[in-house]
């Protein structure tokens, strides 16, 4: 379970008179159950990334707190990062390695065995449809391929807490389908807490259980896309979303 | 620091398997020491060679028969000068000093007047120096002899010519003046092992940077300072290994030596190479880290080289510091690292003895500075992969 409470961030961007402060996060709060897949959903530069980057201990909120299982993120970064697997918005792998060895690396890194890593590896490949390549050197790989590699890097440690920022960006159609089933088989079978960040309405419809909506760095609605629509009174989901996050009620609206 | 061993293992093998990089530095490591020394003792064999040659060139021995036979009584084999030697001295095609002269030499001389004989040379022509010294040296015999020939006829003592006798004595033992010529040896094995680390250095920060593969990393619960000293163990290792190589170098080279003077006098034994690994891998492990440091602000490795640079330039701009600096070693140089340890493998190679301490101070800054370079690189990691 990952627990968002009241999250600034802000920014501040030159020096003296030139001083430019850039608010990317005012006050987002949402939770994201175990088994369950929630969205994070929201245009370009909503802090959709900036609040992942803070619940990935790489930056501290100016104030709020994000829980990890009840590990306050802040407090204790290497606990709750060994109970996260993050796909961030950067995922750049090492090009002189193969599919497998970036995967053990990070395998490594969270502290498992080799036999274990590897294992795991396999394991892994075999849920992506990885198997083929995992013993190439990944500087040739296609966009669709290097994803895969990292989501595999991010999963490598079984986390209990899945973030993945954008994950469907530069898949096929096959592949998307088969991360979706991939994803469900996670929370059904195994009671993941998966959030997923992206600014695409078929996935959210298609994947999702609850939709955090984001914009302009604030919590604009909350709740399973036929609330939301329910709420807006429209039937379909993109003028809902629309109105929603740039809605001329741009005020946010709480279940 | 079970992490940092994993992170020292990976960046090892991703660095090894960046062949083209690695031989290309390897390579430039292992056969510079030899060409080096190959290029210096061709250079030395081939004045050597000129300076033993009993050849002179003249124009106009024809008009001398008194110094042609001064010549051959001193086995001089004395040439007759091209007629274009004045064009060809300038142009730098002919490496030789000419004496010219003239027609009138012999009657001049028999008259008891003064006859003038010139010596060209060129001084933009360096080659032509070593005939030049020949040449005045055997020129000064013969002025000698004809004066006391003439004092002899006169009746006067040929020792009044010489009230004070000059004798040489040089006080540099072979070692000491061998360090002339291979003093640059320690540069060149310095800006190996710069230019050999420098790669990794860039690859495991600026280069983690730009692939966006820092921020995953960051994202696993290893430490940051585990992360950063994995890292720079990779990079001083591979900044090692060719320090070792390109000192290594240096023990079969030494049979390629043309000039058997040289070879006689650059002694770099064992113990010489054992000393100069002892300067040179503390000093390959702080410049990684140095370099690092300058590297992880930098977003791209191309910015992360050009940033590189003031620290390339620094250590190849050192030892002109000794160079240009008139009152030679100074107590501070031991404290200021690559000057430090430039100044002492200069102090091996002239065969001088130093005291541990000598050895201590550069160790101790070297790990000092080492040990800052980590920390600043551990604190940035967090904004260099958010920014």
């Amino acid at each position: 379970m990952i627990e968002v409470d009241g999250v600034h961030k802000r920014f501040v961007a030159g020096r003296g008179r030139k001083v430019k402060v850039i608010e990317a996060v005012r006050g987002v709060s949402f939770r994201a159950a175990d088994s369950r897949i929630t969205a994070v959903l929201g245009p370009n530069g909503a802090g959709k990334t900036t609040t992942l980057r803070m619940a990935a201990a790489l930056l501290v909120p100016d104030s709020g707190r994000i829980l990890v299982d009840g590990i306050d993120v802040a407090v204790q970064p290497r606990q709750a990062l060994a109970r996260m697997g993050v796909l961030s918005d950067a995922r750049g792998l090492y090009p002189r390695l193969t599919a497998r060895e970036n995967i053990v690396y990070h395998a490594r890194l969270q502290g498992m065995a080799n036999d274990r890593a590897q294992s795991r590896a396999e394991q892994l490949a075999q849920m992506l449809e990885l198997r083929a390549l995992l013993d190439r050197r990944t500087d040739g790989f296609s966009q669709g391929e290097r994803m895969k590699t990292a989501l595999a890097r991010a999963l490598v440690h079984d986390p209990p807490n899945i973030v993945l920022d954008e994950p469907t960006n530069g898949l096929d159609v096959q592949s998307i389908r088969s991360l979706r089933d991939a994803l469900r088989r996670l929370r059904d079978e195994q009671g993941k807490c998966i959030v997923f960040c992206t600014h695409i309405m078929q996935e959210v419809q298609r994947l999702c259980d609850h939709v955090v909506v984001v914009s302009h760095g604030r919590v604009m609605a909350e709740g399973s896309v036929e609330e939301l629509n329910r709420r807006s009174g429209l039937a379909d989901f993109e003028e809902t979303f629309v109105s929603l996050a740039f809605g001329a009620r741009a005020e946010p609206m709480t279940p | 620091m079970n992490s940092a061993w994993v992170v020292f293992a990976k960046e090892l093998r991703d660095a090894l398997r960046d062949r083209r990089t690695l031989m290309a530095v390897v390579l430039s490591s292992v056969v510079m020491g030899p060409l080096v020394l190959f290029a210096l003792s061709a250079l030395v064999a081939s004045s050597e060679q000129r300076a033993e040659s009993r050849e002179i060139l003249v124009a106009g021995l024809e008009h001398a028969p008194s110094l042609r036979n001064f010549f051959e009584r001193n086995t001089l084999v004395a040439k007759a000068a091209p007629a274009d030697f004045e064009q060809q001295m300038v142009k730098r095609q002919l490496g030789e000093a000419v004496l010219v002269v003239p027609q009138d030499f012999e009657a001049t001389l028999a008259r008891g007047d003064k006859p003038v004989v010139e010596l060209v040379s060129s001084s933009a022509n360096p080659r032509a120096g070593v005939g030049t010294q020949r040449l005045r040296r055997a020129m000064q015999g013969f002025v000698q002899e004809q004066a006391v020939l003439r004092l002899a006829y006169r009746g006067v003592a040929p020792a009044l010519l010489e009230p004070v006798k000059v004798e040489e004595r040089d006080l540099a033992d072979p070692r000491a003046r061998s360090a002339q010529l291979t003093g640059m040896v320690p540069f060149f094995v310095l800006m190996a092992v710069l230019y050999g680390a420098l790669n990794a250095a860039l690859d495991t920060t600026a280069g983690e940077r730009e692939r966006g593969s820092l921020e995953p990393l960051l994202m696993t619960p290893a430490s940051r300072l585990a992360l950063v000293v994995g890292k720079w163990g990779a990079v001083a290792a591979v900044g090692m290994l060719i320090a070792v190589l390109s000192c290594l170098s240096f023990l079969p080279a030494q049979s390629l030596m043309r000039s058997e003077t040289l070879a006689a006098l650059f002694r770099f034994g064992v113990r010489e190479a054992a000393l100069f690994l002892a300067l040179l891998l503390p000093l390959a492990a702080t410049l990684s880290a140095l370099m690092m440091a300058i590297a992880i602000r930098c977003r791209t490795f191309k910015e992360a080289q050009a940033s590189n640079t003031i620290v390339i330039l620094g250590v190849s701009l050192l030892p002109l510091l000794s160079l240009f600096n008139d009152s030679g070693e100074q107590p501070w140089h031991v404290w200021v690292p690559a000057l430090a340890q430039i100044t002492l493998m200069g102090r091996v190679l002239r065969g001088e003895a130093f005291a541990a301490i000598d050895l201590l101070i550069p160790l101790g800054v070297a790990a000092a500075l080492a040990a800052a370079c980590l920390v600043y690189i551990a604190r940035h990691l967090r904004a260099a992969a958010t920014r």
